[in-house]
Parts: structure tokens; sequence; C-alpha cells
């Protein structure tokens, strides 16, 4: 009859230790894998909670801002005198430089029919000032709105816009529902 | 340890403080920021000459928790709907009557016989103890009722959602509806970017319609033939500025307009029938910053009413 070893107080130990080191590094496999394929959240902001605060164009850790204005058309009221189109005060309801409210002119202004238009955003052109999301809001329908570009944005860690955010309106959302839109069509929109 | 070194510390331990302090001032942090460089500014737009202001507010009455969103002026009472509830209260507050609608009441009309309020997308005559006489609905399902004006016994209601007026005679036949389109240039059609889309009948028995998309006013036969119009786009107090102003217009007994605007400038003011400003009610200093329209009335003294929905309360406008 063969004799049962019996189990000391040190091997008990270390098989104690094995099994939690074993438990742990597959815990924290699963949890990692779990994190990566299903949990992925980016960035984005929520236009209700925006005060186009200007901090978007000045904040950002790319240059130029990964934030851009979107715009939702079918908000849009596709007015002659757009208030996220023209400058306060301007001269007249043309597409001179001295009339337009963007600084970079990244807004086109294309006629559809009298006395309809159409105002596109140049995203290369867009530095997420949010003039002209506050110029629509104020006497618009508030079509144009401010949103972080998942193709531009790095998704860091800490975002350095959120992080001065005056309104917290950059918060971390579910990456398959990365947009945040107030209409249903979007212009420009991310395939 | 000596007196020499504590003071040593204690220095050591101002100096971080005082460094912390001012690290933290011209730190980047949400709320410790100078000028924004993108600034949106219209305020030497808000600012209106005194000398242009010719009333001033003799009296408020507050709305409480009732959300309102329609209001006429009748015999010196005030007649609201708003969300599912028509009320009659007096100029002192003291209620008169409470009847209990169906939906939100979006505008209403008061005249002798009885009380007309138009539901989004349903037309109702009460008498003035609140039983219903009579109601029908117009023939769209996008219809938006946003208001309502009366010539003899023709009923004229402005329908938002299909950019047009109907008309009614008041047991609810349909006669017809236009939709401001003509031949010429001026005659484009209504635009309405959003629901706000009123009408008047004034005390010369002319229909004016609102073309907010336009900024103009204009003015309509019986038939719905355009007979003529006056427009002024301005963000300057002469004009109206944004997608859809003036929202709310009402008219004094000489046939001079009370024009009330929305967004980022709410203003009353007060334009001659042919669209010269003549005076300022409100300045946009009176109202919420980027508010609603305020409702605006006239009653028989050309004192003028004003439902100021952001502060929830009937503001009452006289000449000074």
């Amino acid at each position: 009859m063969a004799e049962e070893k019996k189990l000391n107080r040190r091997d008990f130990i270390q098989n104690g230790a094995r099994i939690t080191a074993g438990v742990s590094i597959v815990g924290v496999g699963v949890v990692a894998a779990t994190k990566s394929s299903k949990d992925k959240y980016v960035w984005q902001i929520d236009p209700a909670k925006c005060t186009q605060c200007g901090r978007c164009a000045t904040d950002c850790v790319k240059n130029p801002s990964a934030v851009k204005c979107v715009h939702a058309y079918d908000v849009c009221g596709y007015c002659d005198l757009c208030g996220g189109y023209f400058k306060p005060g301007m001269n007249a309801l043309q597409t001179g430089a001295e009339n337009q409210l963007c600084p970079t002119a990244a807004i086109e202004r294309r006629f559809i029919e009298e006395p309809y238009f159409e105002y596109i955003i140049d995203e290369d052109l867009c530095i997420a000032c949010g003039l002209c999301v506050k110029g629509c809001g104020a006497f618009g329908n508030g079509s144009f709105q401010l949103q972080i570009r998942h193709d531009l944005c790095d998704n860091c860690n800490e975002c350095a816009i959120a992080r001065v955010c005056p309104s917290d309106a950059i918060s971390r959302i579910p990456a398959n529902q990365a947009y945040i839109i107030k209409g249903e069509s979007v212009a420009n929109d991310e395939s | 340890m000596s007196k020499k070194s504590i003071g040593i510390l204690i220095l050591v331990i101002i100096g971080i403080i005082i460094t912390i302090i001012i690290l933290d001032f011209l730190g980047n942090r949400p709320n410790n920021r100078g000028d924004n460089p993108y600034e949106y500014n219209v305020e030497e737009f808000k600012a209106v000459d005194a000398s242009l202001i010719h009333y001033k507010e003799t009296k408020n009455i507050p709305l409480g928790d009732i959300i309102a969103r329609g209001m006429d002026i009748f015999k010196g009472d005030i007649y609201i709907t708003g969300q599912n509830f028509l009320q009659v209260i007096q100029i002192n507050g003291v209620k008169k009557l409470n009847v209990e609608l169906e939906e939100t009441g979006i505008c209403l009309l008061v005249k002798e016989e009885f009380i007309i309020v138009g539901l989004q997308q349903k037309i109702i005559l009460f008498d003035h103890e609140g039983q219903i006489l009579n109601s029908w609905m117009p023939d769209k399902e996008t219809t938006y009722i946003t208001s309502l004006a009366m010539k003899d016994d023709i009923l004229y209601v402005a329908d938002a959602g299909n950019r047009r007026v109907l008309r009614y005679n008041i047991d609810g036949t349909y006669i017809g509806e236009f939709e401001g389109k003509s031949e010429s240039e001026a005659g484009h059609g209504f635009i309405i970017p959003s629901p706000h889309f009123d009408l008047v009948v004034n005390s010369y028995d002319e229909l004016w319609v609102v073309n907010p998309g336009k900024h103009a006013l204009e003015n309509y036969t019986d038939e719905g033939d355009l007979r003529g119009f006056w427009e002024s786009s301005s963000m300057k107090i002469e004009g109206f500025t944004g997608c859809c102003n003036p929202a709310e217009i009402a008219v004094l007994s000489n046939g001079s307009f009370v024009t009330a605007e929305k967004g980022g400038m709410v203003r009353i003011k007060i334009y001659s029938q042919s669209g010269q400003l003549e005076s300022v009610v409100a300045a946009p200093e009176k109202f919420v910053e980027e508010g609603k329209a305020p409702e605006v009335k006239v009653d028989e003294n050309d004192i003028i009413y004003a439902l100021d929905f952001d502060k929830k309360m009937i503001r009452v406008f006289e000449k000074k």
C-alpha cells in the first residue's frame, strides 16, 4: 500500500502562491481582452453642453485641432442671412471675406434656389473656434455643431480639451456611438 | 531647532505657497482663462439709444409653474393657453376661468362671441364659459398651427408646418389657402425655418403676415394676393436678424406694428405701417440672453403685453 505523501506547510504556501498568481494573470488577461474588444470609448463633445468657449481651437494636442464643425442639414434653415456664416454687422449678404464670420473661410455658401443657400464645412480649414456654432445657435436653428473627429483624434488617455472645458461638455462615450449630433443627417460624416 | 532655522523654514514654506498661488493663477484651468480669442460679440448691437425707448414696464404678472404658449387680451382680461390649459386671468392675477385641453394650446384669439384656441393640428372654439362649440382639423399631418386672426367671419390660420395661411368660416368650413407666392420676385412664398409664423388683422381690416425667412411683413388681400410688403434685414436696431424674425407681431390702433424678436437679441420694437422704426418698447437687456421671442398683444388702450416665456411672466409696457 502506497504511503500517502503528507502536504507540509511550506508546500501548501508555495502551491497557494502559484495558484493565486495564475488566477491573477488569467484574470488580468481576461479583463484586458474584454476592455479592448468590448468597451472601446472615445472622447466626444455634447452639443447641448458646449458653450463655444474657443478652447477646442487652442487646447487640443493636435494642430489644427481634431475638433471640427459639422453641419446637421436637417436642422438647417438654409437661410440667406445665416448667423453662422455672416459676421455681425456685415456690409452685405455676399461672400466677400469682410462679411464672413469664419476666420479661416472654412464655410462655403452655395446657392440652391432663391432665397435658399447651403453651407458646407471645409474641415481641412476648420480650426474649431466655434464662432459659426455660436452665431448659428444665437440667430438660427443651431445646425452647426462642434464634434471631435475620430479620424483625427489621438484618443489620449486624458483629453487636453476635456481637462479645461468650462462646461464639462467633453466625455468618453462608446465608440460604436461616436458622434452626438442634434439632427439625423450629417455632412461629410465618416462611413 | 534654532530660531534661525525655524525662520528659514517658515520663509521657505511661504515661498512655496506664493509660488503655488502664482502658478495656479497663471495655470490653464477651465475657469481660469482670459478673453476668448474667438469671442462672438454682438454687444454693440444690443446697446439701444435711450431716446429711442418710448415705453416703460409698468407691471408684471408671474405665471408660476404653468407652461404658457399663447396669449390674447380682451376687455381687460388676459387669456392664456399652453400645456393642456386655457386660462382667463384678471390684470391683478386672479384666475377667472380654467379649462383643461386635450393637448398643448399654441395660440388663441378672443372675440365677443367665442374664444378660438389653436392646438398644433386642431382648432377649437369655446364659449366664454369654457364649453366647446366647435372644433376641426386641417387636412395635412404636417400642420403646425402658430397663429390665428379674424376679419369679418373669416378665420385666418397660420400653418408653419406647410408654409401656408388657411382660411375658414367660423363653422370650420374650409374656404381656401395661400402660400404667399406670386409672379413677381417679391412673392416668393413664405419661408419658415422654424415654427414662428405670425399674422394679424389691423384696425383697417388689413391682413398682415410675417415672412420670417425674409424678415418681411406682407399685406394680403382676402383671397391671398400680395398687396404690399416691407422688409428690413440688419443686426442694427432698425432691422431684423436671424433665421426667423420678427417671430411675433401685434398692431396698435394706428396700424403701427409691435414686433418681437428671438435669438441673440430679444427685443420689442414698433414700426410704422410702411416699415420705419418708430421706437423701442424693450431693449435686449430686459430679456434673457438668447431667449425666446415674447408673444406680444395690444389692448384697446394701446398698452402692450408681452408673454415672456423665459421669465415666465406677463410683462406690461406703457408709453412713458
